[in-house]
């Protein structure tokens, strides 16, 4: 993110923080909704987040980057969240299904999503309709109204770019 | 094999590690979660929260005198105060991050309470946890308090609406009053804190 940008954000610079917010409503709704399971308390913990981020915008280093910062606000809230949902149900309707991911998968969810939103949309597309509708590439192609040739070849292409830019992923 | 798992495997070009890294991908892009965006009331309240952050202002603030006998016999009774301080992530030289806890009254209670200087006083936000809505014909409300015995109302709230978030104002400076309390409070137009002090927190001790 440009620079200029970070440190208006850090100033609480209204626009700044609307850039702020469309860069990161996705990682940070995609983990909200992964550790609690609800899109209401998704939408909820998102709203938090950004609210607080906003608020301790004053203690942000706009020489360090801003999604590892997004990032831990987001998954505290979250987390914080799951905990004050958990002790309102009865215990009988938490199963094991519903408990948050590990930590480390949380992370894993936040920078996928965060690579999803920089490929080009095209190819995006071409990923959810594959990996998350399941379509084949004829099915796709079909879908798209575009030849099954070009189905592929942004499939090699976006599986590439999510491959460079998530080198770090799954690292121990 | 299908030709979608040839070509999504001949990304990787046959590293193990590109491999292994690609299915860990492919799992989290079959997740709902990944491909969901958050509502557009998110923004909206978002924005409005920050656009009217500042100016809100919940009451005037009223100095009230706690009965020194009363001040004694709070402190002799079996009151829960439970050690409060700077929680969070936060270091905001203008902002203060207080826990605040239930007294034996609501011993379950607990609750965060942040606040930040602004141009037209301080503004604070409570969010609480386990503090069941004020019955009808009572209130909750929201106090700074001194060490000489001397509390400001910063203002009244219910929760029966169901938030559990607050928004409260000060006009003095929460230095000269450091602990927050929470009373709850009967309508019948008495001004000052009634003796059901629920939830108590100060900043300056660890």
């Amino acid at each position: 993110m440009d620079r200029e940008i970070l440190d208006r954000f850090r100033d609480g610079d209204e626009s700044a923080v609307k850039t702020v917010y469309e860069r990161f409503r996705g990682p940070v709704f995609a983990i909200s909704l992964s550790v609690l399971h609800d899109h209401g308390l998704a939408a909820d913990a998102t709203q938090q987040t950004f609210i607080k981020a906003w608020q301790a915008a004053t203690t942000y280093d706009p020489d360090r980057e801003l999604a590892p910062w997004i990032y831990a606000i987001a998954r505290r809230t979250a987390i914080d969240l799951y905990r004050k949902h958990s002790r309102s149900v009865a215990s009988e309707d938490v199963d094991s299904t519903s408990l948050p991911p590990a930590l480390d998968t949380i992370w894993e969810i936040f920078e996928v999503r965060a690579a999803l939103d920089r490929l080009p949309e095209e190819e995006r597309q071409v990923m959810k309709l594959s990996h998350f509708a399941g379509l084949t590439h004829v099915e796709i192609a079909e879908h798209m109204g575009i030849p099954v040739g070009t189905v592929k070849s942004r499939s090699h292409r976006a599986h590439q770019r999510l491959l460079d830019m998530l080198r770090h992923v799954g690292e121990t | 094999m299908s030709e979608e798992r040839a070509d999504y495997l001949a990304t990787a070009s046959g590293n193990p590690p590109d491999r292994e890294r690609l299915d860990l991908i492919r799992g989290i892009l079959g997740h709902e979660a990944t491909w969901s965006e958050p509502p557009p009331e998110v923004a909206d309240h978002l924005f409005a929260a920050i656009a009217t952050a500042p100016t809100v202002v919940t009451q005037t603030p009223q100095r009230r005198r706690w009965p020194l006998a009363a001040a004694a016999i709070l402190g002799v009774a079996a009151v829960a105060i439970l050690v409060a301080g700077m929680l969070g992530v936060f270091s905001n030289p203008n902002e203060q991050l207080v826990a605040i806890e239930g007294t034996e009254l609501e011993p379950g209670a607990s609750g965060r309470a942040w606040i930040r200087e602004a141009d037209a006083g301080w503004w604070v936000r409570i969010d609480l946890e386990a503090l069941p809505a004020a019955a009808e014909g009572t209130y909750y409300e929201g106090w700074f308090w001194n060490d000489d015995g001397e509390g400001v109302s910063i203002g009244t709230f219910h929760l029966r609406g169901g938030d559990e978030e607050v928004i409260l104002w000060s006009g003095v400076d929460p230095a000269d009053y450091p602990a927050v309390w929470v009373t709850l409070e009967d309508e019948d137009g008495d001004p000052s804190a009634s003796d059901r002090v629920v939830m108590w927190g100060r900043p300056d001790e660890s």
